[in-house]
C-alpha cells in the first residue's frame, strides 16, 4: 500500500513537470525577443587566471598548507560561479540558435545550427565541470582541468558571432566581457 | 453515469481508437510516417488491440479468461511497441546534435536499465488478489510496463530540459501525450495493484479519458501548423539602411579572432 502511495505521488509529480514544460515550452515560443540580452559577459581572462595550473602551483609553494586549501577552495568556488554562468549562456544561445533554425536563408540556418550544437556541447561541458570543481571542492590539492570549458567557450564565442552578424550586422552577440 | 456499457463508457472506449486510425490515415497521408514509422505502427496497433478487445466484452460467447488472456498478448506486444516509439522519440531529439548524443543516449539507457530493476523489484509487492492469477498478473504487467516507460519518458524530457536540447514540434507534441498518459495509467494501475481501488469503474473511465485527451493532443501537434511570427531579423538593405552603428561586423569579427588567437595560442 505504502508503495502504490508513492508511485501515484511520483506519478502525479511527473505529470506536473511534464506539464510545466509543455507550458513554458508555449511561453518561450511566444517570447522571441530579448533573449541576447540575458546574455552576462564573461571575462575570459580572468577565467584563463582562474584555472592556470601554473598560479595553482605558485600558491602552493607560496602558502602553508592550510592557508593554500583555503584560497584554493576560494578560487574553486569562484570558478564555479563562471562555468555556472558559462552554462547559462549557453541555454539562451540554444533558444537564440533555435528561433533562428527556422530561418529561411541557408547560411543563416546553418550558422544557427552550428551555434546550437557549440552551445550544447558547451552545456553538457560546465556540467561535468561543475561537478569536477566540486569534487576538487573536497580534495583541493588534486589537480582540475577545465580547459576544455574554455575553448568550448571561445567555439561558441564565434559561432554567436556568424548567427549575430547574419541575422542583424549593426548588432553583433557578445559573449564575452573581453572584448 | 460511470457504469461499464454505459453510453459514456462506449464512447471512451470506441471514439479515441477510431480517431487514432483517423490520424494513422493522415500521418500516411502527409508522409509522416517514414520520420515515426513505428509510432504509426503503435496507433494502428492499438486501434485494431482495442476494438477487438471491445468486441470481445461485448459478445456473450466469449469468457472472462478468454478476454484476459487477449489483454495479456496486446499489452505485451504494445510494451514493445512503445520501447520502439521511445527509442524512436529519442533518436529525433538527438540525431541532430552530435555534441550531447551519445551522451544523452547512454543516460536514457541507464535510466531504462535502472527503471527495470526498481519495477521488477517492486512488482512481488502487489497486494493479495482474490481473483485468477491471469487477472492479477495483468495488473502487475501493467504496472510494470507503465513504471519504466513513464519513467524512460521523463528522462527523456530530464535530459532535454537540462541541456536545454530542442525539440521539434512533432516529437514534443508525441512525447508530451505519452507522457500524460503514461503517468496517468501509471497511478491508476499502481491503486489497483496496490488493492486501493478494485472494481469501482472509475479507473477505466479515467483511462480512457486520458488516452483520449491523448489522441486529441497528437492531432493538435501533428497536424496543426505552428503560428509564425517570424520577426523581420534581416536588416534592411540599401539605400533605406542607414549608417552602421559602432564597428562594422567584419572589423568586429577580426577584433574577435585576433583576441581568441591570442587566447588559444597564448
Amino acid at each position: 500500500m505504502t508503495l502504490a502511495i508513492i508511485l501515484v505521488i511520483s506519478a502525479a509529480l511527473a505529470l506536473v513537470f511534464i506539464l510545466g514544460v509543455t507550458v513554458s515550452r508555449s511561453l518561450q515560443i511566444s517570447e522571441g525577443t530579448g533573449l541576447a540580452a540575458r546574455i552576462q559577459p564573461i571575462d575570459v581572462e580572468a577565467f584563463r587566471n582562474l584555472i592556470d595550473p601554473a598560479e595553482d602551483e605558485y600558491l602552493r609553494r607560496r602558502l602553508p598548507a592550510s592557508e593554500f586549501r583555503f584560497v584554493r577552495r576560494q578560487r574553486l568556488l569562484a570558478m564555479a560561479d563562471y562555468v555556472k554562468t558559462a552554462g547559462k549562456n549557453a541555454a539562451v544561445l540554444v533558444r537564440m540558435g533555435q528561433s533562428a533554425l527556422a530561418a529561411g536563408d541557408v547560411h543563416t540556418a546553418e550558422a544557427a545550427h552550428r551555434l546550437v550544437d557549440n552551445a550544447l556541447l558547451l552545456r553538457r561541458n560546465s556540467a561535468l565541470a561543475l561537478l569536477r570543481i566540486y569534487l576538487a571542492l573536497a580534495w583541493p590539492n588534486s589537480g582540475l582541468a577545465a580547459a576544455p570549458i574554455l575553448r568550448g567557450y571561445e567555439q561558441l564565442n564565434g559561432s554567436a558571432m556568424l548567427l549575430g552578424r547574419l541575422q542583424n550586422p549593426v548588432a553583433p552577440v557578445r559573449i564575452s566581457a573581453t572584448l | 453515469m460511470l457504469q461499464a456499457h454505459s453510453f459514456l463508457w462506449h464512447y471512451l472506449w470506441v471514439a479515441p481508437n477510431a480517431l487514432s486510425l483517423i490520424l494513422a490515415g493522415y500521418i500516411w497521408r502527409r508522409g509522416i510516417q517514414r520520420r515515426y514509422p513505428f509510432f504509426l505502427c503503435y496507433l494502428l496497433f492499438v486501434a485494431l488491440e482495442q476494438f477487438s478487445l471491445y468486441v470481445l466484452d461485448l459478445s456473450p460467447k466469449v469468457s472472462p479468461i478468454t478476454w484476459w488472456r487477449a489483454f495479456w498478448f496486446g499489452t505485451i506486444i504494445e510494451g514493445l511497441l512503445k520501447f520502439a516509439v521511445l527509442a524512436e522519440l529519442l533518436h529525433h531529439l538527438l540525431h541532430c546534435w552530435p555534441s550531447v548524443a551519445k551522451l544523452g543516449r547512454n543516460l536514457v539507457s541507464g535510466a531504462g536499465v535502472l527503471l527495470v530493476l526498481l519495477a521488477a523489484g517492486i512488482a512481488p509487492f502487489a497486494a493479495p488478489d482474490n481473483t485468477p492469477k491471469l487477472v492479477g498478473g495483468a495488473h502487475i504487467l501493467s504496472q510494470t510496463l507503465y513504471m519504466t516507460e513513464a519513467g524512460l519518458i521523463v528522462s527523456i524530457f530530464l535530459l532535454a530540459g537540462f541541456f536545454k536540447i530542442p525539440w521539434d514540434r512533432m516529437t514534443f507534441g508525441i512525447a508530451v501525450g505519452f507522457g500524460f498518459v503514461w503517468c496517468e495509467h501509471l497511478a491508476v494501475w499502481a491503486l489497483v495493484t496496490g488493492g486501493l481501488v478494485r472494481n469501482r469503474g472509475w479507473e477505466d473511465f479515467a483511462n480512457m479519458a486520458t488516452y483520449h485527451l491523448c489522441v486529441l493532443a497528437w492531432f493538435y501537434y501533428l497536424l496543426v501548423s505552428p503560428k509564425v511570427s517570424r520577426k523581420n531579423t534581416i536588416p534592411p538593405k540599401g539605400p533605406s539602411a542607414g549608417p552602421p552603428i559602432g564597428p562594422t561586423p567584419e572589423e568586429d569579427l577580426e577584433v574577435w579572432n585576433r583576441e581568441l588567437e591570442r587566447l588559444v595560442h597564448p
